[in-house]
């Protein structure tokens, strides 16, 4: 991050306002991942929107709109989830490995600051990735159908749901990166995710197993685990049904307090770490 | 290095690359010829099980469900294509589509008629058919067109009309269906099979759809219908002209000239009908409207 700029962002004198250090480094890593051409995945999404509006009508019967909706929406989650893992191991390895780190904690800044400015300079990385995909799904949605439908509408909320899911990967991820290598931290993190997705599986083989030790345990990892299965309405956005508006504020703070939690766990971590 | 040579260097690379590609591709052609009967031998689902795929999907089962059920209109297809008898892999493509994806309404419609049409243009499995329809209705309970369809393939292909009434009933307590589901199922509980009825129900299916291939079948079935009920009228009129004449007549001009008929009739495709010596009348050589023997009335002779 070279070229962070300074941190007297929030005030004139002596330490900047509260909040304005994460800003001033996640603006700054926003701008790093641009310049690094990671929006250059928007050309490969928008070849797979044309080409898979232009052939699927040729080789199958009655789902244009349903490829279109369903491709557009795993494209967008895949492309997310491979942004938010193997840029978030790196938030904090690559200022270590180029050394950018220990001038930057040379300067008032806490580390705790540094860790959420990373953090949330990748989730407006993503965010920005993720709407402009959106508009790419929206165009190839349109070509295809030549008008929207009422139902499209949970679209929003299915892209709404990814980004969730994709602030907590990112959490996760940073939090390894806070005391692994990159490779292990990518192998933590797509581990957890995995997990995260079968949670509900894990819990109900617990119950099968009719054993009380074990239901319990495997109870317990099911609540421990991100349980990234809540943010999986693709199916429900293809159909155009619609998604309860519990469902929406119960997720948005699932997402938000399990993230926190892991922020927390991962500032607490870095901040012990001797990075002499 | 000066530009000149580099330029050449470039083009060096250009040129071995391409004649390497085309080596590839030549190699590539040797080993297609030698494993394609290999290939085509192991035609089988190496994924049979809809619930292990969707585990294994991480919560992207709806786009493999479009991707499964492309792939079964490309085998159907395929052995359409081929005039196969055999569609053994269509039942399990279709379980794995509607199992990863229990909403896609298009796979039980289109489905059921792959399995349900008679050998080499389906799969001859009527009762799979109705087993698909039923998951669909299960489902997907709002989706009234599914007990159409099953109403459908029990009239058309198993002649049970006490079920297709019940069907169609089935599809009438839908608020959203047309009220024509009703007067189907009474129409087929009062006169079965006829071929008003007939015409009456591939009317519906044509309607009910946007698929060119299910129009192309709905129409072609609609024509034949339709020639089926010209070539009865026309051999009625055959027997009051053999009753009033002592012969047969050789054309359907003798009936018009016999004052018997208003004009030429022609069939679907704008051919005139032909009358043969025992005075039966039927398609021209050359008129592409395909005629099939509809259900009987449990009264017709």
């Amino acid at each position: 991050m070279s070229s962070m700029a300074s941190p007297a962002a929030g005030s004139a004198i002596g330490r900047p306002v509260a909040g304005a250090i994460p800003g001033v480094v996640a603006v700054n890593t926003f701008r790093e991942a641009v310049r690094d051409r990671i929006l250059y995945n928007l050309i490969f999404f928008a070849l797979l929107m044309m080409g898979a509006a232009i052939l699927v009508g040729q080789i199958s019967i009655g789902i244009e709109r349903l490829v279109i909706i369903n491709l557009g929406l795993s494209a967008i989650s895949i492309f997310g989830l491979i942004m938010a893992i193997f840029i978030g191991v790196s938030l904090v390895s690559k200022e270590i490995e180029k050394r950018t780190l220990y001038s930057l904690l040379s300067k008032p800044i806490r580390r705790w600051e540094f860790l959420l400015g990373r953090y949330t300079g990748l989730l407006l990385t993503l965010v920005v990735n993720t709407s402009l995909m959106t508009v790419g799904l929206a165009g190839a949605l349109l070509y295809v159908s030549r008008h929207f439908e009422r139902g499209d509408a949970s679209i929003l909320l299915a892209v709404y749901f990814i980004l969730l899911q994709l602030a907590l990967v990112t959490a996760i991820a940073l939090f390894f990166s806070c005391f692994s290598t990159p490779v292990l931290s990518t192998l933590y993190t797509i581990g957890i995710y995995v997990a995260g997705v079968f949670a509900n599986d894990i819990h109900a083989i617990g119950q099968f197993t009719r054993n009380p030790a074990m239901e319990a345990v495997t109870r317990v990892i099911y609540y421990l685990l991100p349980n990234f299965h809540n943010f999986n309405i693709i199916a429900v956005a293809s159909h155009g049904e619609a998604v309860p508006f519990s469902l929406i504020w119960q997720n948005t703070i699932y997402a938000a307090l399990y993230a926190a939690v892991v922020l927390i766990a991962a500032a607490a971590v870095f901040s012990r770490r001797n990075l002499k | 290095m000066s530009a000149a040579s580099q330029f050449w260097r470039s083009w060096a690379a250009v040129v071995a690359a391409s004649v390497l590609f085309a080596a590839i591709a030549m190699l590539q052609v040797r080993i297609d010829a030698q494993t394609r009967p290999v290939a085509q031998q192991k035609e089988e689902l190496v994924l049979s099980s809809g619930p292990m795929l969707q585990k294994i999907s991480l919560g992207y089962d709806s786009l493999l469900a479009d991707i499964y059920w492309t792939r079964a209109v490309q085998y159907y297809g395929g052995k359409l294509h081929d005039l196969s008898r055999d569609y053994s892999l269509l039942p399990g493509l279709l379980d794995i589509t509607t199992t990863l994806d229990p909403h896609l309404l298009v796979a039980y419609r289109f489905g059921a008629i792959f399995l349900s049409e008679p050998p080499p243009s389906g799969a001859g499995r009527v009762d799979l058919a109705i087993q698909l329809e039923e998951r669909g209705i299960k489902a997907n309970p709002d989706a009234w067109d599914l007990d159409a369809n099953r109403g459908f393939l029990y009239y058309w292909h198993l002649k049970d009309y006490a079920k297709a009434s019940a069907a169609y009933l089935d599809a009438a307590k839908n608020p959203k269906a047309p009220h024509t589901m009703r007067m189907m199922a009474a129409r087929i509980t009062e006169k079965g099979g006829d071929l008003d009825t007939s015409m009456a129900i591939w009317a519906q299916y044509f309607t009910s759809s946007k698929d060119p291939r299910v129009l192309k079948t709905a129409r072609d079935h609609i024509e034949g219908l339709q020639a089926l009920k010209d070539e009865r009228a026309i051999d009625a009129l055959s027997q009051q002209y053999h009753a009033g004449f002592g012969k047969y007549p050789t054309s359907t001009k003798e009936l018009r000239d016999a004052g018997m008929l208003s004009g030429i009739p022609l069939d679907p495709t704008g051919i005139p009908y032909i009358i043969g010596p025992d005075g039966k009348s039927g398609l021209d050589p050359t008129s592409s409207v395909i005629v099939e023997i509809p259900p009987k009335l449990p009264n017709e002779k």
